[in-house]
């Protein structure tokens, strides 16, 4: 339990120092708030007075401590760009990618278990060679050539999907696919390596002796021992996702955490930046909470 | 274990299953059920959101203030490429001899979307609020009525310069005679507001679609932040009815623009979205006959910082205005759709004055033998700041800019800087030399001039730091003058004086902006000056 406590304090300690971070990077890089709000409208008088009215005028560690107790006291504050409060966006914009990343995860792991597991109970033959080189293809391959790839031929081709998201779960299937194909690669490619070094332990040849063939042995207690490191990767690549996929979320129009965060870094907005950046970081400490639990449910050694 | 374990599965995918499922519930349905058929819907992309529809809080987005809300009078392109100021919700006006004076009526019966009616005092809380808003962006559209300055310093509670004599006479005092003032009347940024309809939305005016009430032809329907607006067509719109009866604004990139568009669910595609190469290879060729063109009412121009080495040395500035081959930049870039320009103000607007053009000649021997003169046969380094944001037609002058310096022995270093970095640099007054555009926000000649060589916090914010407080000063004063011939003279003389004679810029061109408009389009007119904004009524649909 005491450990528990002790990561959680974790955790806050790491979300006190990212916001620390953001608030002096937004400091040193160049680029004022208001200039960009204003852009060519910009007059002297206009400026200072609009950077008086959101207090942008005090000392920067005043801007700064107001900030963080505004924070503990759950406000985020408004936000200079889009003056909304900053939470409101940032609860809107969430759903988004927490649909987009559950649905790309699954595609991801679906897919990329079920190569990994044939690959490894082929190997080196067809099905492994096959697998292996789309494994290849889906991480190489930029996340915006997969989705143009996909637009072009699933859209303007063949007239099956709607090009940008719309509000349905039909239309994030395209995003989710493009999302999807390099952790679906990552993961194929683990699982496949993963399984291999189980197929060739002592204890296989034990279970093969009370019967079971060569197949058989292998999934139902080679997989058990070899998804551990995969479940690793997995809690990584969806807490990844979870903050945000910039790239994705631009091409289709998903208003979602990522476009958030880039919007807000580049009108430096600095209440947003703070806030998604904070909730990214929120997210992934949870996720990798999570994990290490999950984890320690299928391996109980950890445990110890 | 082996129970526990795939139970935890099995509770992983229940909750994975849920959060979809929920995911799919929680989508928001369309704001009401729509009426309009597909023929009568108009689908256009831009690409990116708005950030607010609160005209008095965005200086760059009028997608929402020019559906939705009137303004008082309204601009109307002309034949000669000029414009005309026409009257919107005002019924009839007359101004005072020495210019100061403005009385308005209304028109009689308009009425808000929502019921409210339209009422004199509905204009005074609109200027009063662009004054008292703390973070209003629209300060400069009230500035010249009597009493402005005092409300927005705070040493006034009321506008003294507007008087509601009843529901449709009011009467507007300016603090000096400003010619331009009915041009600013009829911006967006001086949209009518309600004043019951705003005080009651608080802050959600601007945020919320249907607290966001106007007396134009279209109602915001909705607004999913950072992919969609739809726009329904408003049943108590006091003026004609448009064809266009729905809209839907999609947030795209510009290669997604551009599939929609062939794909045919794009009704217009603004060219300024697209690379020039797709404009010229499929546009062009593939769309010639569908291609809608204006005339920006713009200036593109090469400032150069008088505040910085050499450039503080006239002939060095004369010099690299000699240098720079604008025809074929024109040509090679924008494949001509342009027109060059030479001074201030740029084809259409008004104060252009024919006599201030054609003196600008490319002659690279001539600039070459100007800095020598000046003492640089060795030419100098300078450096020439790009907004990395920028498109790339852009980069691509800034490109062949340098080029050209380079063969007059300038060495230009182009410069790169991220679009908040570029403008704090230029706000500073130390960006060394610069490609920008003006585009008009309402046409008169002060909106270009004074911008730039108005004051001198203006001269430093646009890095120019001209020096002339003389100049400064008339071109300050010329705002006031009465006689509309004098005055134009007066702009002339300003004109010729800071770029043929102090060469404060390289003016470069005016350009066309493209639109490609699809099937169903019967005829598009867009924005008088060129914006990508648009108004729908200016669509009108095949029967």
């Amino acid at each position: 339990m005491s450990a528990a406590i002790r990561r959680s304090l974790g955790v806050v300690l790491v979300l006190f120092g990212v916001v620390l971070l953001v608030f002096i990077i937004l400091r040193i890089i160049p680029g004022d708030p208001v200039s960009v709000m204003l852009n060519e409208h910009a007059n002297a008088e206009t400026i200072s007075r609009i950077r008086a009215a959101m207090d942008l005028d005090k000392p920067a560690a005043l801007q700064f401590f107001d900030y963080v107790g505004n924070a503990l006291r759950g406000d985020l504050g408004l936000s200079y760009d889009m003056k909304q409060p900053v939470l409101t966006l940032i609860l809107n914009a969430f759903p988004n990618t927490l649909k987009l990343t559950v649905l790309a995860a699954a595609f991801a792991w679906i897919s990329g278990m079920g190569a990994g597991i044939i690959c490894a109970m082929y190997p080196g033959k067809f099905p492994d060679h096959l697998f292996r080189t789309t494994s290849i293809l889906g991480i190489s391959v930029p996340v915006f050539m997969m989705a143009f790839f996909l637009q072009y031929l699933l859209y303007y081709k063949l007239s099956l999907m709607p090009l940008v998201y719309d509000g349905s779960l039909f239309s994030l299937i395209l995003p989710a696919l493009a999302l999807s194909s390099a952790s679906a690669g990552s993961v194929a490619r683990l699982t496949r390596s993963a399984m291999m070094e189980q197929r060739d332990a002592a204890y296989l040849d034990t279970v093969r002796a009370k019967g079971l063939t060569r197949g058989r042995a292998l999934l139902r207690h080679g997989l058990r021992n070899a998804i551990v490191p995969v479940i690793t990767l997995m809690a990584l690549q969806f807490a990844d996702m979870l903050s945000g996929a910039v790239i994705t979320e631009s091409i289709f129009g998903i208003s979602g955490l990522g476009k958030l965060a880039l919007s807000a870094l580049q009108t430096r907005d600095m209440p947003l930046l703070m806030g998604t950046v904070l909730f990214s970081a929120f997210v992934i400490s949870v996720g990798n909470l999570i994990g290490d639990m999950i984890n320690r449910v299928l391996d109980p050694r950890l445990s110890v | 274990m082996k129970h526990r374990a795939s139970k935890s599965i099995l509770t992983a995918a229940g909750l994975i299953a849920a959060a979809l499922f929920l995911g799919a519930c929680g989508q928001k349905s369309s704001a009401g059920s729509s009426d309009w058929t597909e023929e009568e819907t108009l689908h256009i992309a831009i690409n990116s959101d708005i950030v607010s529809m609160d005209v008095h809080k965005t200086s760059n987005d009028y997608l929402v203030p020019m559906n939705v809300f009137d303004t008082l009078f309204t601009v109307k392109k002309t034949d000669d490429g000029t414009t005309s100021i026409e009257k919107s919700l005002v019924d009839d006006y007359d101004i005072s001899v020495d210019g100061l004076t403005y009385n308005f009526t209304l028109k009689e019966g308009i009425r808000f979307s929502d019921g409210t009616p339209l009422t004199a005092d509905d204009v005074k809380f609109t200027f009063e609020r662009m004054l008292t808003l703390p973070d209003s962006q629209q300060t400069d559209y009230a500035i010249s009525i009597k009493g402005a300055r005092e409300l927005l310093d705070g040493k006034a509670t009321e506008l003294a310069g507007i008087s509601v004599e009843d529901g449709l006479h009011f009467t507007i005092t300016l603090a000096e005679p400003f010619s331009g003032f009915l041009a600013e009347l009829a911006t967006p940024s001086a949209s009518i507001l309600s004043r019951y309809l705003v005080t009651s939305a608080g802050d959600d005016f601007g945020n919320l679609p249907e607290k966001t009430i106007g007396t134009g032809p279209y109602i915001v329907t909705s607004w999913e932040r950072g992919s969609e607006l739809t726009f329904e067509y408003n049943p108590g719109y006091w003026g004609e009815e448009p064809t266009v009866k729905r809209v839907t604004v999609k947030v795209m990139d510009a290669t997604t623009m551009n599939m929609a568009f062939q794909k045919g669910d794009l009704d217009i595609i603004d060219c300024d979205n697209l690379d020039s190469a797709i404009i010229d290879q499929t546009y062009k060729t593939s769309y010639a006959n569908s291609i809608v063109s204006v005339d920006r009412l713009g200036m593109n121009y090469l400032m150069l910082n008088e505040g910085i080495e050499p450039l503080s040395d006239v002939s060095v500035r004369r010099a690299i205005q000699m240098a720079i081959d604008r025809q074929s930049i024109l040509d090679s870039i924008y494949g001509g759709d342009g027109k060059l320009e030479d001074g201030v103000f740029p084809t259409g607007c008004l104060g252009y004055s024919q006599d201030n053009q054609g003196w600008l000649k490319y002659d690279p021997d001539a600039a070459k033998r100007l800095l020598a003169e000046a003492g640089y046969q060795n030419g100098f380094d300078m450096e020439l700041s790009l907004d990395s944001g920028a498109d790339d037609a852009r980069k691509n002058v800034v490109q062949i800019i340098a080029q050209n310096l380079s063969d007059i022995g300038i060495r230009a270093d182009v410069r790169s800087y991220d679009h908040a970095g570029w403008l704090d640099l230029r706000n500073s007054g130390q960006m060394p030399s610069f490609l920008a555009t003006w585009s008009l926000d309402f046409n008169d000649p002060d909106n270009v001039i004074y911008t730039f060589f108005g004051t001198k916090e203006n001269t430093v914010i646009r890095s120019d730091n001209y020096p002339d407080e003389d100049t400064i000063k008339r071109v300050a004063d010329a705002r006031a003058i009465v006689d509309r011939n004098k005055r134009m003279s007066e702009y002339a003389a300003l004109e010729k004086q800071l770029v043929e004679t102090d060469a404060v810029w390289v003016p470069l061109f005016s350009l066309k902006h493209l639109f490609v408009v699809g099937d169903k389009i019967d005829s598009f007119t867009p924005q008088w000056a060129g914006w990508s904004d648009m108004y729908f009524t200016g669509v009108r649909l095949k029967e």
